[in-house]
């Protein structure tokens, strides 16, 4: 209020007509500020939050920390594994390159092989 | 009461307010928000522009300084709602004055066009308006006329009904200052409406 100040006559009209234009604004500019009034009070709105920076600079400086860290310690050395397919299939490159082991490999004997090595287990283990 | 110090950064609640404070926070934007809106529009000149300005004040004051006591949200609000009001004029001068530099912005004179001056004028001048209907458009032609301060000091205490000492926390000024500013509101106002005005 004016508790201080006695407005003229002039004062008085402008700020009646003032009041009476802000109270009779157009239905669509009404609408829109209660619109604009239910946003600023939702709570939903925090949903936004996670893009303040106080989330995005702990994420900035983890981001940052593993970076530095692939650069300094380096790739080193990749070591494949090696499974027992791996092993056959390098087997066979071998005996397919060496034309005389792969001979050797269709002449053999498998049952003779295992025999042979059944035998000399129970050598051993008797011996 | 003296003006508020900038205290008012203590304590920031960066948050939505709880269910009580949003009902009262509910009832002040409700009974703001309107007369909010015709200072910002009379400012600004640009509907959408200043429903962003109420709308940014809004938020502001809810994210903010909800926790605030609620005796102290109308001239917090009217700082905020001004300062936004000054960011986009600064922007929109800014603005213009990039425009005005490029070379596809001259007319055929070769003389830059200056966006702001070219800003469509809401009807003629201020003396020729006061009858009628269009009394408040000349009265709104007027106020856009003063210097910021002035327009702000003179709003806030007539159609608010803020006093000196709230008109001078929502401007972040003394309250001498407010008196200045209103009384050459008043007379500016005065000499651009006309005499038979009053």
């Amino acid at each position: 209020m004016n508790t201080d100040h006695e407005p003229g006559e002039f004062e008085r009209r402008t700020a009646a007509l003032l009041r009476d234009s802000a109270e009779n604004l157009d239905g669509a500019t009404r609408a829109r500020l209660t619109r604009a009034r239910a946003a600023a009070l939702e709570p939903a709105n925090r949903a936004r939050s996670w893009l303040d920076f106080r989330y995005l600079a702990p994420a900035g400086a983890m981001a940052a920390a593993v970076l530095a860290t692939v650069l300094i310690v380096g790739p080193g050395e990749h070591v494949a594994p090696v499974n027992d397919a791996t092993n056959s299939a390098l087997f066979d490159m071998d005996l397919l390159a060496d034309a005389d082991a792969f001979e050797i490999a269709q002449e053999t004997d498998l049952e003779f092989i295992e025999w042979a090595a059944a035998q000399g287990e129970l050598d051993g283990a008797g011996g | 009461m003296g003006t508020v110090t900038p205290s008012y950064c203590e304590g920031l609640a960066l948050s939505a307010p709880k269910d009580e404070t949003r009902r009262e926070l509910n009832r002040f934007l409700a009974d703001v928000e309107r007369k909010a809106y015709r200072m910002a529009r009379i400012a600004l000149r640009h509907d959408d522009d200043a429903l962003d300005a109420v709308q940014d004040a809004m938020l502001q004051l809810a994210r903010r300084y909800a926790a605030r006591p609620s005796a102290e949200w109308r001239p917090l609000f009217y700082r905020i709602l001004e300062n936004r009001i000054r960011d986009l004029q600064r922007r929109r001068m800014v603005r213009g004055k990039v425009m005005a530099l490029l070379p596809w912005r001259r007319d055929e004179d070769g003389e830059a066009r200056d966006p702001v001056a070219e800003a469509p004028d809401h009807g003629p001048g201020p003396a020729d308006q006061v009858e009628g209907q269009n009394v408040m458009a000349a009265l709104e032609a007027a106020l856009a006329k003063l210097p910021g301060r002035q327009r702000e000091a003179f709003l806030l205490r007539s159609m608010e009904g803020l006093d000196v000492a709230a008109t001078a926390a929502a401007m972040g000024c003394s309250d001498g200052s407010v008196k200045t500013h209103y009384f050459r509101a008043v007379q500016a106002l005065k000499a651009q409406l006309g005499e038979f005005w009053t």
